[in-house]
């Protein structure tokens, strides 16, 4: 008998424990679905949620003084399309596209405009290092610029860009490594320099 | 280099890295809440014209389906019919037979010298022979079958068809965001 149950326990034991699976959507999911359905103030979580990925995707690309009101521009544009989201679990990949795509624009429509406005600025900033990191970082390739921002601006993990921006976590860990090493050796130069 | 810091701060930290977020971090998103003017409309998950095609549709074939089975059935019954007619045809000269009223089996029996197995020979295949010998003639009794009613029954169908086509054509219209057909411009056509 007491070998019975000894048995028994270590079936037990080397079985794993499987709990019921329950499929629990992702938050984004309840949040898209409720603004289709006409709640409109869901809405404002997501724009929680997703402004900071938002903000580091324009940072990267666009002077700053434009950024905030891109944000703006960019998360109402999606709220009028967003009935055109097929798959409401592609809702990051499917902003971040939307915010590349307006900072395209931008750059297309008012390029000498930026130069100018983006050294006056810089001028009139206190914080003038960090600035001119950023603009080390905005002369690297996309792949590295925008995961460089995303990692060091808006500080975000490298898994949780991966999951945000829909690259896989491999390329994110290569691209953040790649421009790592690029930004060390555009650094080291410019110290040089200064000195 | 171990860049497990860099990937998710994990693991020694890297002075380099720890700067950089230090100095870049002051450059982060800073809270703002979002204005939507009143003016911006919400549209529906998925386009009303795409579930009104989708019904539309199911409509039209079972429609479509009715009808066939509708005339699957009148096709039998003309057959009967066309293989009497026909019978009498070729023996329109002939003198006609004393016929008791009420006698359903007497009219199977109106042509003289045919004899029972013929009858039913003629009943097995009545509307292969007929449709191999003349196809006009077959089209033209079946018509003349139809009961007034049933005349009435089909024209409806045919207008229902018509109308489940029109509805299909100006959601079709609509979802592909074409113009739709200026109605009033064939209002002669009805009027």
């Amino acid at each position: 008998m007491l070998e019975a149950e000894a048995t028994a326990n270590m079936l037990l034991m080397t079985q794993p424990f499987s709990a019921p699976k329950i499929e629990e959507q992702p938050v984004e999911v309840m949040l898209v679905k409720a603004v289709l359905d006409g709640e409109r103030d869901r809405f404002a979580r997501l724009y929680e949620m997703y402004a900071p990925l938002v903000h580091g995707i324009l940072l990267a690309r666009v002077p700053r003084d434009e950024v905030d009101d891109l944000v703006q521009d960019i998360f109402l544009h999606a709220l009028k399309k967003l009935h055109t989201l097929r798959d409401p679990r592609a809702f990051a990949p499917w902003i971040a596209m939307i915010a590349r795509n307006r900072a395209m624009d931008f750059y297309r429509s008012s390029r000498e405009t930026v130069e100018v406005t983006e050294q006056m600025a810089i001028a009139r900033s206190p914080n003038r290092t960090a600035k001119e990191i950023l603009d080390l970082i905005r002369q690297l390739p996309d792949a590295y610029r925008e995961t460089l921002v995303l990692r060091f601006v808006e500080g975000m993990t490298g898994p949780e860009i991966a999951a945000r921006t829909g690259l896989t976590p491999a390329s994110v860990r290569v691209n953040l490594h790649r421009g790592m090493k690029l930004l060390r050796e555009r650094m080291g130069a410019l110290q040089n320099r200064e000195r | 280099m171990n860049d497990n810091y860099l990937w998710d701060r994990s693991g020694e930290p890297d002075l380099d890295v720890q700067k950089l977020e230090e100095i870049l971090g002051t450059l982060r998103y800073q809270p703002r809440p979002l204005e939507i003017p009143n003016d911006v409309r919400l549209r529906a998950g998925r386009p009303f014209f795409t579930k009104l095609a989708i019904a539309a549709a199911i409509g039209l074939v079972a429609i479509a389906s009715g009808l066939w089975v509708n005339f699957n059935r009148h096709r039998t019954v003309p057959a009967v019919a066309t293989t009497r007619d026909s019978q009498i045809d070729q023996k329109r000269n002939a003198p006609a037979p004393q016929i008791a009223p009420n006698d359903n089996a007497s009219q199977l029996a109106v042509v003289k010298g045919t004899t029972p197995t013929n009858i039913q020979k003629r009943h097995r295949e009545p509307a292969r022979t007929l449709v191999a010998q003349n196809k006009s003639r077959d089209t033209a009794i079946r018509q003349s079958t139809l009961t007034p009613q049933e005349l009435a029954e089909k024209e409806q169908v045919l207008l229902a068809l018509r109308l489940v086509s029109a509805k299909l054509n100006l959601a079709q219209r609509k979802s592909q965001g074409l113009p739709q057909p200026n109605i009033i411009r064939n209002q002669h056509k009805i009027g």
